[in-house]
């Protein structure tokens, strides 16, 4: 290469004009003083901590890692990718009982899931949420998702021989939100997937993608379950097969944020990896079919989730959910739920997530869909809690439309 | 994925473009690398003045609302250029002095709004100046910790907000005939500016700030909005990376985001701007076009790219896409059958169709118009 | 007592100039500092920022190693706010001769320099940026130094002395009876106005073009101009000054200083009559990229900010002879003995690195003219904002929890944040963003650092060096500078000219990020704001 050729910098950060677009985008600056921006939090502030760690300023903890800056910027900066790289890199402040525990949603997951009935009754109660507001911080308003009595994982399993009977088959990279709290989102998949002649089966031992321990400053375990689902997912692949999620976070994790943030490799892996709307999309295009409810109606309004935006796969699932006749199509504008995964949950954030999601929420009452459709489980649990509306991953929403065998 | 068109670009070329062939039934794409150039836009379309008649019936249908009048227009450093079309948000004077006594106002830490400077234009033309600097409580909510009140935090509060600050200017309006305030206002509520004119018992003129424009930022929302009401595909944040081209046909690009699902058209259009979009890139070696290595129009030397002097016109921001007559690009002097350039990627090369905005507007409908004259399908 | 009369009147607001101010106003002396621009516009604010260790001069003129060796362990006392303690590393390349290493290392342990050979695994652990390719390394203790910043320092702590400063004022007339020079005429270059001040001894600090002042008091200096051009990188790419170990070269030194990395310099003798207009060429910009990634690789892919020459006060040795008896480059002229012009000293030559013991050289020549005795203290007191020895513990003292910005206050006026931190909100509003300065900042240094240009702001506040070049600060200071009385009208013209000096510095290396900035400038400038 010839001398200044190209430029680079970590994460494109020479890239960054100062035009302050991104700072039109960021949902956290319009409800957050304390957040400095992503701007300043992100390319600005990367020169400073170049020059000197000192510089690191603590209130980038704010940033939510949407990365709807990321979307937003003319430049192709990764501006996001900066701030949590520069959190992973700099703050070395231990995280929260409180955080941990959010963070640790497969260790919560598979304790809980045992005593489903016993927890969501407990968690469920008021009281239950006072002491966790007052010990915690886990605020008091915030209703939690349901523990489910029977993993996805146990179902898949007994069903094994059945799935590998199709002759084509993918892996499916479930998440903890299906295994523990709604399975139901699993088996639509797997019936929708089955209705294409597809096979679905189980990683060799997947982990928690780990998302909500790197933004909650646990980034060595996060790396080391980024570590061994990389291995899971190399199997896979290797055996020929494509990995699919239901979750858009789960998807950006594995594909973008273990490379980017981590710095675990996974180039040989990353396009087998998507989101299951993508895979149905192309099988689809490519000439495969489904049969669909004669009779079938519903209004439906789609969230993109932020995560997916950034990944730019919202078209998939939208051209799907338009595919199914019968299905009345809204889209909602591009806007943030608020809640960012464990963001939401925190006593200190509460305010500021319910304020980013209201614009949203707002919508939402003025179309006054059956039902929203989006391809996020904390999207879901936001949205539901915060507009009473019902929100289902477009997955569910397909297998719904299906015709009965 | 495949559409009739995808446009490369989702600036005011792009999405006039856009929404053109999408009102006349072609299913078009637009790819976007993020946000574009109308965040920073002056209110007034260069080189236009009457907009043609698919413009006006677009941008009204849009919901943005466009005039022109001979005259002139306020600059933010308090200079007076010569009107062009613009939108409703500029205000164009006709007589001169426009005013006689003009109460200015500004806000407290607020440093995107050049006062000192329009004043002292304005005094040179006999008006007589009073600047207020006012404060609202929903204002000081916005300066804390980070010290910094921009146009777009402005533009938020005041969003909902305006009435008050009507009332407050309604209170220190004394005997000025005309009331100069910043514009930052009708971000996300385009009837502001309106009711604001309304509401003061005086002449109401908005000045441009420091960018981002709101206005610009409301004409994309605006635009883009129309384009997906239409049923137009943006994707936003996602870049063209290359693009597969045989015997001069595009048939597909390659997006960042998208990797292997290629997306195909029958006809592409490169709107992608100059050197601040990528449209155009450089290195000491070269200038070009990064997507198809189309022909640029471009000084070999690189001495020969810039004036010294900052004011005078800098050869680079001529530089461009080279086209033939219908628009198409070429490579190696062949040009590329079903793709179009059009906007700023053309810089000077086509000066019959008018430079900035008016060059954008100019030649999204050229090339709107070639494709929908053309057969569906040329391959 | 007369207001235009004074002990003794330095003309040049160098680091020279303003160094020996602050030693003659710390000896009791009624000083006048006179520039015809601003503080540090010539070679002061135009070379690298190192804080030499002395190890660059070691082999060929251990005098000067010395000499910079003694001086950079001074500053580090007494300047604290202006200087980084990096540390330096001479590398050898495999091109390049192992055996030389040798040489310099004995060298500068004869200067008194700390130079310790390390393993080339160590160098790269310890500056992930130097050639890998290394086959042998030397830490030594070089650092990197803000001129501009140690510049107001000096001339600021002059004032509390009682010092007076006129900037943008030329001397137009070295007033003299007979032999016996009594004192200046100049001219406010802004206002036009003329004045007369007087003193029994009258100093020409004025680096290169001492020759012209020289000349007005009828005596005769001539320097030898060496235009050296430099390239500002617009990051830091090294944590630790990066050195060749060689015989001194073009492009041998990489130093990270403030935000960003500077490599330089080449070489070049000029006309005399070129120096107030130098320009870097395009074969200096290769050059400089092509041995500048010698030292560092990533440089050749690294984003570049600007490009700018100075001009190094070089005393020709052929036609002054006596020049050369005062040794380690340092040139003090007492011309009463010289050339029978009595109260003209001249001091020149030098470096940024001895600027205090030059002060105190010629002050101690003053002071004998004067027959003042009194000791010079520079090397024991501390600037203003030097009090404390890092910026983390001034921060930690003003504020509980400081911002990024208020971090970055406390990293630029040292103690000295501490008078900008009560300010309202209005006065944190941030002017540059990529340099984190406040409006607070912006006012002290018009209000108490004389500054009444936007280049003034950028030498004192750093406003415009970052990544934007100005585009986002400059209309936004213009609008403080505004402020006075006819201001608005002066500020347009300042602003353009802004503008164009910051142009002057991109259009060399416009490429990449860099000509789209400038594209969004012109943009902004000429068709947003209507400049």
């Amino acid at each position: 290469m010839k001398l200044q050729e190209y430029t680079s910098s970590r994460h494109n950060f020479e890239e960054c004009m100062k035009c302050t677009v991104c700072t039109a985008y960021c949902p956290v600056m319009q409800v957050n003083p304390l957040y400095p921006g992503p701007k300043q939090a992100g390319p600005d502030g990367e020169r400073l901590r170049l020059k000197d760690p000192y510089f690191f300023n603590y209130a980038l903890k704010y940033c939510m890692n949407c990365k709807r800056c990321e979307v937003a910027c003319p430049s192709g900066v990764r501006i996001a990718d900066l701030i949590q790289s520069a959190r992973i890199r700099y703050d070395h402040t231990k995280p929260k009982l409180r955080d941990q525990i959010l963070a640790s949603t497969d260790l919560m997951g598979s304790l809980a899931r045992p005593f489903a009935p016993i927890v969501n009754g407990v968690t469920g109660l008021k009281l239950t949420r006072g002491v966790l507001d007052a010990t915690l911080k886990i605020d008091h308003r915030r209703t939690f998702p349901r523990y489910s009595g029977r993993s996805f994982e146990a179902w898949l399993r007994r069903r094994e021989k059945e799935q590998s009977a199709f002759t084509e088959q993918v892996a499916y990279f479930h998440g903890c939100y299906v295994n523990y709290n709604y399975p139901k989102l699993g088996k639509d998949l797997v019936k929708v997937l089955n209705a294409l002649g597809v096979g679905v089966k189980l990683l060799d031992h997947e982990k928690c993608c780990g998302i909500a321990l790197i933004t909650n400053g646990m980034s060595k375990k996060a790396t080391s379950q980024a570590i061994h689902n990389v291995e899971a997912l190399r199997k896979a692949v290797s055996a020929g097969l494509k990995v699919l999620t239901s979750s858009s976070t789960c998807a950006l994790t594995l594909r973008d944020e273990y490379p980017e943030l981590l710095g675990v490799d996974n180039a040989d892996v990353r396009d087998s990896v998507m989101l299951a709307t993508r895979y149905i999309f192309e099988r689809l295009e490519k000439g495969a079919t489904l049969r669909f409810k004669p009779d079938y109606h519903r209004k439906v309004a789609y969230h993109t989730p932020c995560h997916l935006e950034r990944m730019g796969w919202g078209v998939f699932s939208e051209k799907l959910l338009r595919s199914i006749p019968g299905l009345e199509f809204t889209s909602l504008d591009s806007a943030c739920c608020g809640i960012a995964g464990t963001y939401g949950f925190k006593k200190e954030n509460y305010e500021a997530s319910q304020a980013i999601g209201e614009p949203l929420f707002e919508q939402i009452r003025s179309v006054d869909p059956e039902v929203v459709a989006c391809d996020c489980e904390t999207c879901k649990w936001q949205i539901e809690m915060s507009t009473g509306y019902t929100v289902e991953n477009p997955i569910s929403l397909l297998a719904d439309a299906l015709a009965d065998e | 994925m495949r559409f009739d068109t995808l446009i490369i670009g989702g600036g005011l070329t792009g999405l006039v473009a856009g929404i053109s062939l999408q009102k006349a039934g072609r299913s078009t794409a637009i790819v976007s690398t993020g946000q574009n150039t109308l965040h920073f836009f002056s209110g007034s379309f260069a080189s236009l003045k009457e907009a043609p008649q698919p413009m006006a019936e677009l941008f009204a249908e849009a919901g943005i609302g466009l005039h022109y009048s001979p005259g002139v227009r306020l600059m933010p450093m308090g200079t007076f250029r010569e009107a062009e079309l613009s939108l409703d948000d500029v205000s164009i004077f006709s007589t001169s002095p426009f005013a006689r006594r003009v109460l200015v106002i500004s806000f407290p830490g607020y440093h995107e709004f050049f006062h000192p400077f329009l004043v002292e234009g304005l005094e040179k033309q006999g008006i007589y100046c009073r600047v207020h600097m006012l404060d609202l409580p929903e204002l000081s909510r916005l300066k804390p910790a980070t010290g910094e009140m921009r146009s777009l935090q402005l533009a938020r509060t005041l969003d909902t907000a305006w009435n008050k600050l009507v009332q407050e200017i309604r209170l220190v309006l004394k005997d000025e005939d005309t009331v100069i305030l910043p514009q930052v206002f009708g971000l996300n509520d385009p009837s502001v500016p309106g009711r604001i004119r309304q509401g003061i018992p005086a002449q109401v003129v908005f000045v441009g700030t420091f960018p981002p424009s709101i206005p610009g930022i409301r004409t994309q929302i605006l635009l883009k909005r129309r384009f997906e009401v239409l049923g137009g595909t943006y994707l936003m944040g996602d870049q063209v990376m290359e693009a597969h081209v045989h015997d001069g046909v595009v048939h597909s690009v390659v997006t960042r985001n998208l990797d292997n699902h290629y997306l195909e058209a029958d006809h592409f259009v490169l709107a992608s701007g100059s050197f601040f979009s990528k449209g155009l890139m450089s290195n000491p070696m070269r200038v070009y076009e990064p997507v198809f290595g189309l022909d640029v129009a471009a000084a070999e030397d690189r001495n020969d790219w810039y004036n010294p002097e900052f004011a005078a016109d800098q050869p680079y921001m001529g530089f461009g896409v080279l086209t033939d007559s219908s628009l198409h690009p070429m490579v190696d002097g062949r040009p590329l059958k079903n793709l179009f350039a059009a906007g700023s990627v053309l810089g000077a090369t086509r000066p019959e169709l008018g430079t900035g905005a008016g060059l954008a507007v100019n030649s999204a409908f050229a090339v709107a118009d070639a494709i929908l004259q053309s057969d569906t399908s040329i391959r | 007592m007369n207001p235009r009369e004074f002990d003794v009147i330095i003309i040049g607001g160098g680091i020279t100039g303003a160094g020996m101010q602050r030693d003659c106003a710390m000896r009791g002396l009624k000083t006048l500092l006179i520039e015809r621009s601003d503080i540090a516009t010539g070679a002061t604010g135009r070379n690298h920022g190192l804080l030499h260790s002395g190890a660059r001069y070691a082999v060929n003129d251990p005098e000067s190693a010395a000499e910079c060796i003694k001086e950079n362990r001074i500053l580090r006392r007494i300047a604290a706010h202006c200087i980084d303690e990096t540390d330096g590393l001479f590398i050898t390349l495999p091109e390049d001769d192992l055996g030389y290493q040798r040489t310099f290392v004995e060298a500068c342990q004869k200067a008194g320099i700390d130079a310790e050979v390390i393993d080339p695994d160590q160098a790269r652990r310890l500056e992930p940026a130097v050639n890998p390719a290394l086959i042998g390394a030397v830490r030594v203790p070089d650092g990197s130094v803000d001129p501009f910043r140690l510049c107001a320092a000096n001339m600021l702590d002059a004032k509390l002395h009682g010092g007076q400063v006129r900037l943008h004022t030329e001397v137009t007339a070295i007033l003299r009876k007979g032999d016996t020079v009594e004192g200046v005429q100049v001219r406010n270059r802004v206002t036009g106005e003329e004045e007369i001040f007087s003193a029994p001894v009258v100093v020409n600090a004025c680096g290169i073009w001492g020759q012209h002042i020289a000349e007005l008091a009828g005596v005769k200096v001539s320097m030898f101009p060496a235009k050296g051009s430099l390239l500002v990188f617009a990051h830091r790419v090294n944590n630790m000054v990066i050195n060749r170990c060689r015989k001194p070269s073009n492009a041998d030194i990489l130093v990270p200083g403030d935000t960003v990395c500077v490599i330089g310099t080449t070489s070049t003798r000029i006309p005399f009559e070129e120096c107030d207009d130098v320009a870097v060429t395009p074969d200096e910009v290769t050059l400089l990229i092509t041995e500048g990634s010698l030292l560092a690789p990533s440089l050749s892919s690294t984003r570049i900010l600007r490009a700018y020459a100075g001009v190094r006060p070089l005393v020709s040795a052929d036609d002054d002879p006596s020049g050369r008896n005062i040794s380690r480059g340092i040139v003090c002229l007492d011309h009463e003995t010289r050339d029978g012009i009595k109260g003209f000293v001249t001091i020149t030559g030098g470096k940024l690195m001895t600027y205090r013991l030059m002060a105190e050289l010629a002050t101690d020549l003053v002071c004998r003219k004067l027959g003042v005795d009194k000791a010079c203290e520079t090397a024991e007191t501390p600037l203003p904002g030097s009090e404390e020895r890092s910026y983390e513990q001034v921060a930690q003292k003003i504020w509980e929890t400081p911002s990024t910005a208020q971090k970055a206050a406390a990293s630029r006026l040292g103690t000295r944040a501490s008078r900008i931190s009560t300010g309202d909100s209005r006065e944190q509003a941030l002017i540059c963003e990529c340099e984190e300065v406040s409006a607070g900042e912006v006012v002290d240094a018009i209000e108490r650092m004389d500054a009444s240009t936007l280049t003034d702001l950028r030498r004192r506040t750093r406003i415009g060096m970052g990544t934007c070049q100005g585009a986002f600060c400059a209309c936004r200071a213009a609008s403080l500078l505004a402020g006075s009385p006819g201001g608005t009208a002066r500020e347009r013209a300042d602003l353009a000219n802004f503008l164009q000096e910051r142009w002057k510095g991109n259009f060399p290396i416009g490429w990449g990020e860099t000509l789209r900035e400038a594209e969004y400038t012109q943009w902004v400038y000429k068709h947003v704001l209507g400049l």
